[in-house]
């Protein structure tokens, strides 16, 4: 969430708060098994702010990843991807942020939002939304927030850090491991072995 | 016989095989996991409180940060990054992930608390820094330790900029670190809170700018620091600036003498001349400002969303010659100012300022320094060749200087002052038809808002309010007094502290409050109490 906040703060420098329409801007915050966000931001821009954006960042993409970069100096992002639809006046905006949650000493996921008393609305059992509407737009852009958690988070419930600020905790079992050949070697030549003494056995018996 | 040995074999072998899957195999080992560092080039003493912040400036200055990623295919548990700088910092504990699955990656950045007494550093170095990696279970071998040298400057370099040389595309990335200037600011400094008291006794025989709030006091206080500077025969004088370099960031280093330096040496540049005034203004509660322009510097102060400014270097010298009178450099500053103002105004990069109490909200803090008896008796001489000094007043030579009144009356029964500056905006939200108007601070942050409710009562009309801001995500929590409001806005954004007054008004009742974000309130307090006093 923190890095949603920053990234708005990045990709709306060029609004103008004279302008009546309000804009709606729309981001994804996605996390996968192990922690990593993929990021999606979008919006759709009047003439005036298509023609400022676009002088900005639109043309030069590189410097619109390097201000993302700099507004969010504590994280490794990459994976960079910028969409934009003249006709519409529209972007799609996706990066990659790692490391965004990690499991805490007592084993909870932690996801910070940095925010007191965020107002979430819960849309599915892993899927939260924030609407907000900064009043330093005066009311102009109108942001919604989707937060995914993974599909395997379970116990999900949004707690206080240690200074007020909201944030998700849940728990998550480790993705399925990888093959382990020893392992499957060793019960498959046990129940092999076995079987096979067993048989061996018995027909040793009968004779 | 035969025939039971070769399956009891297989058999065991299986089992060999299996138990050496559960017990035989490492926890990972350090070559499964994978470490990426970007570390800080440089790191300035004067600036250790910002480096320890991890909310400073968004967490821009960290001395490095780590991306650890477990490649291996086992769960690594306890997984402990810690880190020492030899001399200066003990091994110290970054985090503990108790669990870090595979593909799992790890972030940690690094902001390194050093001691007070690096501040009395007084040469450059290298240093290295040691970073330690471990977990539940890795052997002694599998412990990761990288290690990054730095360079730690003496306590008076100032780097212009920590980009490195390929990513700096823009005079604004050159001086991208120009907010640090705020840890040469040294208000607590015991010898400037000295010197700024034997100022407001023997210069200025008494004032109140920081309580009053008055320009004109604030001006005069301005004007007589120049004539402390100028009566104790202080010189302008150069110091070191070099361009130095590390392998990726190349940046102008310049030696900054501290207030304390400045005073004491009675001699000083004009970026330091700019954190003496910046200093001595904080410390008798006026919100400093330092102006940068191409090739120079000047200080000033923002009251009542009004910017002044003084040439502090008019003091020239005797052997510069053309020593500037108070109301000279005074006039001169004013004049640069109004320069500033419209290269600023149309996007000159060149053209910045740092308003020193709004970064300090940001987490950059002055450095820490000690009181120094020397140093006293040195601000002694000093005041003793003020002697001669005449007391500074704002309207001598005929220096009058205009303030603005610019009040809004509204013929509605509820009426208020707004201060010079403010910008004043009509129906701003149609999505809320009850907001009247809304009045802006040069800030941006803090804002009066008037509220026209078709209700009976404070407490509809507060109801109404809340209702209207539910519906964009937000929340009040408010007391009602009397006709006096006082509350806190919460939303997304943060906390808004606000306080207002209710009156009623035909076909209604009027609603104006006057607030700012959380983290400003205290700053601008003085601001909003005098609009609130102002409602009528």
């Amino acid at each position: 969430m923190k890095i949603l906040i920053k990234i708005i703060i990045v990709c709306i420098l060029f609004f103008s708060t004279n302008s009546n329409a309000q804009s709606q801007q729309k981001i994804e915050m996605r996390i996968d098994s192990i922690g990593n966000a993929k990021l999606t931001v979008s919006m759709t821009m009047n003439a005036q702010q298509w023609q400022v954006w676009n002088s900005n960042y639109g043309n030069n993409p590189s410097a619109l990843k390097r201000d993302i970069e700099r507004s969010m100096p504590a994280y490794f992002l990459d994976d960079f991807k910028l969409d934009k639809d003249d006709m519409n006046r529209s972007f799609n905006l996706s990066l990659n942020a790692y490391g965004v949650c990690e499991i805490n000493k007592r084993g909870k996921w932690i996801v910070d939002t940095d925010q007191k008393n965020a107002q979430l609305t819960e849309l599915t059992e892993n899927k939260y939304m924030l609407v907000s509407s900064p009043i330093e737009y005066s009311g102009n852009l109108q942001q919604t927030f989707i937060i995914e958690l993974p599909n395997d988070a379970k116990n999900i419930k949004v707690d206080k850090d240690a200074y007020g600020k909201s944030v998700f905790e849940f728990d998550m079992d480790a993705p399925t491991s990888s093959f382990n050949f020893v392992q499957l070697s060793g019960i498959l030549l046990l129940v092999i072995g076995g079987t096979w003494f067993g048989k061996n056995t018995i027909s040793k018996k009968k004779l | 016989m035969k025939k039971l040995a070769v399956p009891l074999a297989v058999f065991l072998i299986g089992l060999a095989l299996t138990a050496f899957s559960f017990f035989g195999s490492k926890k990972g080992n350090a070559d499964d996991i994978d470490i990426s560092i970007e570390k800080s080039a440089f790191i300035m003493p004067a600036a250790h409180r910002v480096y320890s912040n991890p909310e400073a400036m968004d967490g821009k200055y960290y001395l490095f940060k780590a991306k650890i990623t477990n490649n291996s295919s086992e769960t690594l548990e306890d997984v402990t990054v810690k880190y020492r700088i030899p001399n200066y910092i003990e091994w110290t504990e970054l985090t503990v992930s108790g669990e870090m699955f595979p593909g799992q990656t790890l972030v940690v950045p690094c902001y390194p608390k050093f001691k007070n007494e690096i501040t009395e550093k007084t040469t450059e170095s290298v240093e290295k820094a040691e970073i330690e990696i471990s977990w539940d279970g890795a052997a002694e071998d599998d412990v990761i330790e990288e290690d990054f040298t730095f360079k730690l400057t003496n306590r008076n370099e100032y780097v212009y900029t920590g980009i490195k040389a390929e990513e700096i595309s823009s005079y604004a990335d050159i001086y991208d670190n120009d907010a640090l200037i705020a840890c040469f600011v040294t208000p607590n400094d015991p010898v400037v809170k000295y010197y700024t008291q034997n100022l407001q006794e023997k210069i200025l025989k008494g004032e109140a700018a920081g309580i009053s709030k008055s320009e004109k006091d604030a001006v005069r206080f301005l004007m007589g620091i120049y004539e402390a500077t100028r009566l104790s025969h202080m010189v302008y004088s150069s110091t070191k600036g070099v361009p130095k370099s590390t392998e990726d960031v190349q940046s102008l280093v310049q030696q900054v003498r501290l207030p304390r330096e400045v005073i004491t040496g009675n001699t000083g540049l004009c970026i330091e001349l700019s954190t003496l005034y910046a200093s001595i203004l904080s410390n008798a509660g006026i919100d400093p400002v330092i102006f940068f322009i191409p090739g120079h510097a000047y200080p000033g102060f923002r009251m009542n969303g009004q910017y002044y400014a003084i040439e502090a270097t008019g003091i020239n010298g005797e052997g510069l010659g053309g020593i500037a009178s108070a109301e000279a450099a005074f006039k001169k500053g004013q004049e640069q100012l109004q320069e500033f103002m419209k290269y600023a105004q149309m996007g000159d990069p060149r053209y910045t300022f740092v308003d020193i109490h709004n970064v300090n909200n940001q987490g950059v803090t002055s450095m820490d320094l000690k009181d120094n008896d020397f140093m006293r008796k040195k601000v002694d001489d000093i005041v003793a060749s003020w002697s001669g000094g005449q007391q500074v007043s704002s309207n001598n030579q005929g220096n009058d200087i205009r303030l603005s009144d610019n009040n809004l009356r509204t013929n509605n029964p509820l009426s208020f002052s707004i201060p010079a500056g403010w910008q004043t905006m009509m129906n701003p939200v149609p999505q809320i038809p009850i907001v009247t108007a809304q009045v802006v601070a040069p800030d941006q942050m803090t804002t009066v808002t008037i509220y026209d409710i078709p209700v009976s009562n404070t407490q509809q009309g507060m109801a109404t309010v809340n209702q209207y801001l539910t519906n964009f995500g937000m929340q009040m929590q408010y007391q009602i007094n009397g006709n006096s409001i006082s509350g806190v806005t919460y939303s997304a954004n943060g906390n808004f502290n606000w306080i207002g007054k209710a009156v009623r008004r035909q076909g209604g009742i009027r609603i104006v409050a006057v607030g700012a974000p959380d983290y400003l309130y205290n700053q601008n307090s003085g601001i909003i109490n005098q609009v609130y006093n102002s409602i009528q």
